[in-house]
């Protein structure tokens, strides 16, 4: 199979993966429910993770680092930590549904800082206009899971940190291949899943805090810490961690990451920018096809959406799976975005690359296009 | 045989401990705090050396630890040792 839906899943994943999963799962028990060997691999393993997680992305307090069960899991406690039923909130015209769906939940009043597809300075000049103090939290990706532009993160923090409106950034497309400073960003929260671009298992995602904020809990139950106590710990980890651990999960995670910190992220956005630029420019030849991508992929990673003239984007999406093609076609969870592109009615179809394509799958990929129009 | 503890709230909050002392070249280990050195549930412990107590209090308290419980173990038995 080829398989070009990273931007949903990675679906091959450093071979040092499976091992530690299998290896947690024959070895370790889990953290801070006990002082015993299994338990204190488990804990050693968890905090092991915390720590890479804290090196990659800039904190000081590996402390503040919290496990979820995926990014839509990190975004609902932020946003539901800083936005109150009916509040204010700035988003960005590109956001997921994980995002909009939470805000919609508490009856927020959502406003969209909208720009021009791969036009980041008209994006930043809407944000400009409406972040005020009073605005009960700023929400962006960091880029779009649609077409793989890149947002202007750090205007946008600049802009948060100087009128003190909380920042809360949606990471699940960028974690793994741009940079991420949580320091430098200043934002509230950072959240991402483990099972893209950082190579861990399905169920794993992850939480950046920061300092001094009071997170509301989605769930309460056992931490293995204050166990007298019946609120939640006021201290995170613990406090958004209730119940037992993914200990697998996490153990895949951290060979993941350390996968990714080994080969480089600079380095695997490069490839998988190349592969995509490859792909873009293959398409654009090919009659009937419009691809969504500035010229050389200016200000995009590795994710290109396009469209088929006089075809549904889940019929060529279709079309390619019974060549073995795997790609995701559609609105992918992101209506908003395609709103702002001016592509809903349609869709597009994505491909989404990995650090595990190969410049021969994108010419096959290609070919099976070509063939495709031409039949 | 006497030794030292220091009461940790989480096993996270002890191994950050435990990290940050050992940049410092002091080693100590991790386990479940007994019951008694507790009224707030599960936590956890990290035995020291005398030797090495008064560095690990000073750079624990650097780093923003306090407050901090420091327990003197002797045949089993905790005291408190209260702290200035």
């Amino acid at each position: 199979m080829i398989y070009f839906d990273s931007a949903a899943t990675t679906f091959q994943k450093p071979a040092s993966v499976a091992s530690a999963v299998a290896e947690a799962l024959h070895t370790m028990s889990s953290p801070g429910r006990g002082g015993y060997r299994a338990a204190m691999r488990a804990a050693e393993t968890v905090f092991e993770c915390r720590e890479e997680l804290s090196h990659l992305f800039h904190m000081k307090d590996s402390g503040k680092v919290v496990f979820t069960m995926n990014a839509t899991h990190g975004l609902n406690l932020a946003i539901k930590s800083l936005v109150p039923p009916g509040g204010r909130a700035i988003i960005s015209g590109y956001e997921h549904n994980a995002v909009t769906r939470p805000l919609r939940a508490l009856g927020a009043n959502t406003v969209e800082a909208r720009g021009t597809l791969f036009h980041p300075e008209e994006t930043l000049s809407a944000f400009d206009a409406l972040i005020h103090p009073g605005v009960d939290a700023v929400i962006c990706t960091h880029v779009s899971n649609v077409f793989g532009t890149v947002q202007p993160i750090e205007g946008i923090a600049a802009m948060c940190r100087e009128r003190e409106v909380p920042l809360i950034i949606d990471a699940s497309q960028s974690a793994g291949v741009l940079p991420l400073d949580m320091e430098a960003l200043g934002a509230a929260y950072i959240a991402m899943p483990g099972h893209k671009s950082l190579y861990g298992p399905q169920g794993t995602g992850v939480l950046l805090c920061s300092e001094g904020r009071e997170s509301r809990t989605l769930m309460e139950g056992g931490t293995g810490s204050m166990s007298i106590q019946q609120e939640m710990p006021d201290f995170l980890p613990d406090r958004l961690e209730a119940g037992t651990h993914n200990v697998p999960g996490i153990a895949g995670l951290l060979a993941g990451i350390r996968y990714v910190r080994k080969k480089g992220v600079e380095n695997i956005c490069q490839k998988e920018r190349q592969l995509a630029l490859l792909a873009a420019e293959g398409l654009q030849k090919i009659s009937g096809v419009k691809v969504y991508a500035l010229p050389g992929l200016h200000g995009q990673t590795g994710v290109v959406s396009f469209s088929v003239e006089g075809k549904d984007s889940e019929t060529v999406a279709e079309e390619l799976g019974k060549r073995d093609i795997a790609v995701r076609a559609g609105l992918h969870c992101a209506p908003a975005a395609h709103r702002s592109a001016g592509t809903l009615e349609q869709g597009t179809v994505r491909l989404s690359f990995s650090d595990f394509n190969t410049t021969e799958e994108v010419l096959r990929f290609l070919d099976h296009m070509c063939t495709l129009q031409a039949g | 045989m006497e030794q030292y503890v220091i009461l940790a709230r989480s096993v996270t909050y002890a191994q950050r401990m435990q990290k940050l002392l050992g940049q410092a070249g002091i080693r100590c280990q991790i386990s479940r705090a007994p019951r008694d050195l507790t009224d707030l549930g599960c936590a956890y412990i990290l035995r020291l050396d005398e030797k090495n107590v008064a560095q690990a209090l000073t750079i624990l308290r650097l780093e923003g630890f306090d407050p901090l419980r420091l327990f003197l173990s002797s045949q089993g038995r905790y005291r408190e040792v209260q702290l200035t």
